[in-house]
């Protein structure tokens, strides 16, 4: 990299709108966002039931689409993009981690950690080592052949993390991870998040209603009727 | 194979639903190859049965198969013998029959009926048609006896009150279209299994035929080849050597196996299709539940990067397993059935316009079971598409909150 030139942020929000109709009635779920993630960092959103975390998340994670302005992740001007560019950039550049874990029930701790990397088309040697590292980081290296329906919340919210991060993601979005937890567990996981999102070098997006966690991140945003406050 | 795996664990994801799925599959599966194996047996049989009753390739002077006669043998072929001759000594030849038939009236002196003949040769025409003639009482005709012999179909005989050793009177129009007659012996009495037949039929000896119509020509040689296989090619080569005859084949005068695999064809077609509707909805429904419990998980997956084919593909495999598995068993359920009814002897009634019944056999096919299973792969294939496109495609948001 040339000295000097300036580092694209992870994800950048340019003046974002987004609007539902609910019924008869039109919500303005987002009125005009503007946001800029920088790799490494963990943002938290925090706001009310229905200020627009969740839909501020899906126009990062890149799983819905602004009604207006512009986005970009890495780089990466994201208006235009087809829908197979979409669930390209997705694979390679975004995790996810789920308020309730979204886990595969059917397949072993391994399976569910290794999906990203099979979507990816990676070679087998280099699932296993990836695979193995990412669960041992998060603490599951016994419990790989474990199917999700065994383990507590927390194990479980770990193999969600452990999934996102496995690939290596430029982006890892988290939408309440701690909203099934107990307290001490929670604080567990998010404290894991920020670890594993500084190691890697994965900006963090976390929506969450829960302040006790916000002294984990690096910034918290409030978001209050889809405006920032 | 990491795929397959995952659509595997989910195929037992519901064991019992997947398990009538495939139930389903495996019956639809097994009814078509035992219905389709008895239309196989049929044709075979009635192929058997034709090329035994006419030769495989039939031989006759150029205008003898559509043009009608003013006098009998008016378009017999003449110089038969050494034509015949000819003919056996080509590789691939089993016998070469000449035939000459004839029609008129049989007499027992008080009482007279209509016949309809064949002057054959009495020494090989019986051993090639085997077991198609069923002899009711009786012997084969013999050759060279002083009083012309004849074998009559059991019916005829019924109404003249003949049986073996029975003396009756052909009469017959020569060739020069005076009557004639000849005294014969009856040698056997024969059911073909067509009532009508059996109320007409007269085998006698050819020398006898000709003597009684004053010719010595014959109306057709038929041919027996060792394989029905080669009959194309060997009347192919004999049309091209001898364009003054006139060459069919047996399938060219096999009216009645034309017909039944015509009827065959449409009638186990509609049961094939139909049950190939059913392992459409059978596959349908199973995983079009499948799909609408996964609404959630398919939405996980495409946020992760799964791309809609991906999707769809996985519950094609799933689709695919259930379908495969159910053909195998269909398989199984099938060769039992063969198996069954090698064993078990069923007869089947004599079909209309017959006298008799025919044995329920079910014949195995390679190119049947792989057909058949090819087909309903694709068609849980097809409907593992039909049910997942649209929820493959789903907005990701709204799949994930689905509950």
């Amino acid at each position: 990299m040339t000295p000097g030139a300036a580092i694209a942020p992870a994800v950048r929000l340019t003046r974002v709108k987004k609007s539902y109709r609910v019924g008869e009635t039109m919500v303005r779920a987002l009125r005009g966002i503007s946001l800029d993630v920088a790799a490494g960092e963990l943002v938290a959103l925090t706001g009310p039931s229905g200020s627009g975390k969740s839909t501020l998340l899906n126009l990062c994670g890149l799983i819905d689409a602004p009604d207006e302005g512009a986005r970009e992740i890495a780089g990466v001007p994201i208006a235009g993009c087809s829908e197979i560019q979409l669930t390209r950039l997705r694979r390679e550049k975004v995790g996810f981690v789920f308020q309730s874990f979204n886990l595969v029930p059917v397949m072993s701790v391994y399976d569910n950690v290794e999906y990203p990397l099979l979507l990816l088309g990676s070679a087998k040697a280099e699932r296993r080592t990836r695979v193995e590292e990412a669960l041992a980081r998060v603490g599951l290296g016994a419990l790989t052949g474990r199917l999700p329906d065994t383990l507590s919340g927390g194990q479980r919210q770990r193999v969600a993390i452990a999934r996102a991060l496995v690939k290596s993601p430029t982006l890892v979005i988290a939408d309440e991870p701690t909203g099934n937890l107990d307290s001490a567990t929670a604080a567990q996981i998010i404290e894991l998040l920020r670890e594993l999102a500084h190691e890697r070098g994965a900006a963090a997006v976390v929506a969450t209603h829960d302040e006790r966690m916000t002294r984990y991140c690096d910034r918290v945003l409030r978001l209050v009727d889809g405006e920032m406050r | 194979m990491k795929w397959l795996l995952f659509a595997w664990k989910n195929v037992l994801r519901n064991r019992r639903r997947s398990l009538t799925a495939l139930a389903i599959t495996a019956v639809s599966a097994a009814a078509i190859l035992v219905s389709s194996g008895f239309a196989l047996f049929a044709y075979e049989s009635l192929r058997e049965i034709s090329a035994r009753d006419t030769g495989h390739v039939i031989l006759a002077e150029r205008d003898y198969f559509e043009g009608d006669e003013d006098v009998p043998m008016q378009h017999g072929l003449a110089g038969a013998p050494a034509l015949a001759k000819e003919l056996a000594a080509l590789p691939g030849v089993r016998a070469v029959l000449p035939r000459v038939q004839f029609s008129g009236l049989i007499s027992n002196g008080d009482k007279s009926a209509v016949f309809i003949g064949s002057g054959v040769l009495p020494e090989l025409d019986f051993r090639v048609r085997g077991p198609q003639m069923r002899f009711l009482g009786g012997e084969p005709l013999s050759a060279g006896t002083d009083v012309p012999e004849i074998v009559m179909g059991g019916e005829l005989a019924k109404l003249l009150r003949a049986k073996p050793g029975s003396s009756l009177t052909l009469l017959a129009t020569t060739t020069e279209g005076s009557l004639n007659a000849v005294d014969v012996v009856v040698r056997g009495l024969i059911t073909v299994g067509v009532s009508e037949i059996d109320k007409r039929l007269v085998l006698t000896d050819i020398a006898a035929v000709q003597k009684l119509l004053l010719t010595d020509k014959v109306s057709t040689l038929s041919v027996y080849l060792r394989e029905t296989g080669a009959t194309d090619a060997f009347a192919a080569r004999t049309r091209a050597e001898r364009p003054q005859l006139a060459v069919r084949t047996w399938l060219d005068l096999a009216f009645f196996y034309q017909a039944v695999r015509a009827l065959y064809n449409r009638l186990f077609g509609v049961l094939g299709f139909i049950m190939m509707v059913i392992v459409l909805f059978a596959m349908t429904n199973t995983l079009a539940m499948a799909v609408a419990e996964r609404t959630r998980e398919i939405g996980t997956l495409r946020a992760i990067g799964a791309s809609p084919a991906g999707i769809v593909r996985n519950f094609v495999l799933e689709g695919v397993l259930i379908g495969g598995a159910g053909t195998l068993a269909g398989m199984a359920l099938a060769g039992a059935a063969i198996v069954f009814l090698i064993f078990a002897g069923i007869q089947m009634p004599p079909p209309p316009g017959r006298s008799v019944g025919y044995p329920l056999q079910v014949v195995f096919s390679a190119w049947l079971y792989a057909a058949t299973g090819l087909g309903v792969i694709a068609v849980s294939a097809l409907a593992a598409c039909l049910v997942s496109a649209k929820a493959a495609r789903k907005p990701i948001t709204e799949a994930l909150a689905h509950v």
